[in-house]
């Protein structure tokens, strides 16, 4: 059983690791500024390096989100491989739909609908969870897409030339922020290595404890470490090329001064707050950022229906994981027959998921189109326009 | 509840993407200005150009200074 929960804890940090591709370089792979497949390689390298950075985020994760230890309730393997299923199969679902949604709050709902399930209503913290995740839910978009937003406006202000005597616009000269791109996507890169891929190490730490091969109260071993840190770098390799067409074009036309932008408050967003313990979702401060530096942007326009669809799926991720998390506990609580079943049955839910993918193959090749010419001219779209991109993209 | 962590995560959060963004657009303000033609020291703003991105940089590495609790925070 525990063998079977770090694998299965390991391939939740692989869709964690492409489906959060999108975070990271979704913005630099639309505007041009990195060729897509380097980036992914690039991200994947850097991810790793994150991981190996900070462990502080696994000793504290999922911790008091269910009442461990008090009361005599101990979290077991079985519990954990319930709430695991719930998370990989939510953002297997998510990636195929295109959207880009929380990994941790998967992770979080499919823990919480397990325990619900296999312990009872009373072993839920509520407190915590309003704390830890509903909040943090509604403000990391909020905050990263308001400094998304000074920040674009500060660029474009900083960086507009009027000619003094006739004032004419001169060249803007803003080919810079491309190469600035590069640096400020890579920091994003880091920051998730050093936040998400905790999560996976803290769960893994959490079955050993639980099982009782590890001291209670210690941190992640290295083996831990080290498989979770390639797991991500694997997964972020393979890159969610259908996320991160919805992040890089989908939600806003995005400049590079903009991604540049985006990208330092999102950067910045994750790695004061999964410093200072308040942990935001990456997801969420990414999609924050996109849209704020979208708005801070004359004559560009967000697509609130792409937005919105997001905004839902966000809705969603955590009683849909819980969903699936609970009965997967009910099969599991049947027996060895039941850990059985839900293992076969969610291998070849991922396996179908996979094949209907590539049906409509999204890769690195179509992710996001760049068209060369025309790339400076193409900036306002009258709103008839977009209205149109808008139908098309729901149709997608 | 916990709005003084909050609070604190947005303030950080702000100042440090305001003071990156700045800046990187004032380095590449200053390097459009380098390059114009009737620019008579193209050489001393260049430099400030870069002092600029250096300046950011230093920033950058300050900031994954301060998160890596090896370096002893």
């Amino acid at each position: 059983m525990v063998a079977l929960v770090i694998a299965l804890a390991l391939f939740f940090d692989f869709t964690n690791g492409f489906h959060d591709t999108a975070n990271a370089m979704a913005t630099p792979i639309a505007t041009g500024a990195i060729k897509p497949k380097t980036a992914v390689a690039l991200a994947a390298v850097l991810n790793l390096v994150g991981a190996f950075l900070s462990t502080e985020v696994a000793k504290t994760i999922s911790g008091g989100l269910i009442r461990e230890g008090s009361e005599g309730i101990h979290i077991t393997p079985d519990i954990i491989f319930a709430g695991l299923m719930g998370a990989v199969l939510w953002n297997m679902i998510t990636w195929l739909k295109g959207l880009p949604s929380s990994s941790s709050h998967a992770l979080f709902g499919g823990l919480i609908g397990a325990a619900v399930v296999g312990i009872g209503l009373h072993s839920i913290n509520f407190e915590t969870v309003l704390q830890k995740v509903i909040l943090p839910a509604i403000f990391a978009p909020l905050i990263a897409g308001l400094v998304a937003y000074i920040c674009t406006r500060l660029a474009y202000a900083l960086t507009s030339r009027h000619d003094p005597e006739t004032g004419d616009k001169l060249t803007q000269k803003r080919g810079g922020f491309r190469t600035g791109q590069i640096f400020t996507s890579s920091l994003v890169a880091l920051a998730h290595g050093t936040n998400d891929a905790q999560k996976t190490m803290g769960i893994i730490t959490l079955v050993l404890i639980a099982a009782g091969t590890q001291e209670p109260g210690s941190g992640p071993q290295f083996w831990v470490i080290a498989a979770c840190a390639f797991a991500i770098a694997i997964g972020t390799y393979a890159g969610g090329w259908r996320i991160i067409r919805t992040m890089g074009s989908g939600l806003t036309e995005v400049k590079p001064a903009q991604g540049f932008s985006a990208e330092t408050s999102t950067a910045s967003a994750i790695l004061a707050s999964s410093h200072l313990g308040f942990a935001l979702s990456t997801t969420q401060v990414a999609s924050g950022s996109v849209i704020g530096s979208g708005l801070g942007r004359k004559g560009t326009s967000v697509r609130w229906g792409t937005a919105g669809k997001i905004a839902l799926g966000w809705l969603f991720t955590l009683p849909a994981s819980a969903i699936v998390g609970a009965l997967t506990a009910l099969l599991v609580s049947i027996g060895v027959v039941g850990v059985v079943i839900a293992a076969v049955v969610g291998t070849a839910a991922v396996l179908s998921m996979f094949i209907v993918s590539r049906r409509s193959h999204v890769g690195h090749h179509n992710a996001v189109e760049v068209e060369e010419a025309g790339h400076a001219v193409r900036f306002r779209k009258k709103k008839k326009n977009q209205k149109t991109t808008k139908s098309e993209d729901v149709q997608r | 509840m916990k709005w003084l962590e909050l609070l604190q995560v947005g303030g950080v959060t702000l100042v440090a993407a305001v003071t990156l963004v700045v800046l990187y657009s004032l380095g590449v303000r200053l390097t459009a200005i380098a390059g114009d033609a009737q620019q008579k020291s193209p050489g001393l703003v260049r430099s400030l150009a870069y002092v600029c991105f250096g300046v950011c940089g230093i920033a950058v590495l300050f900031g994954i200074y301060l998160i890596v609790p090896y370096f002893g925070n």
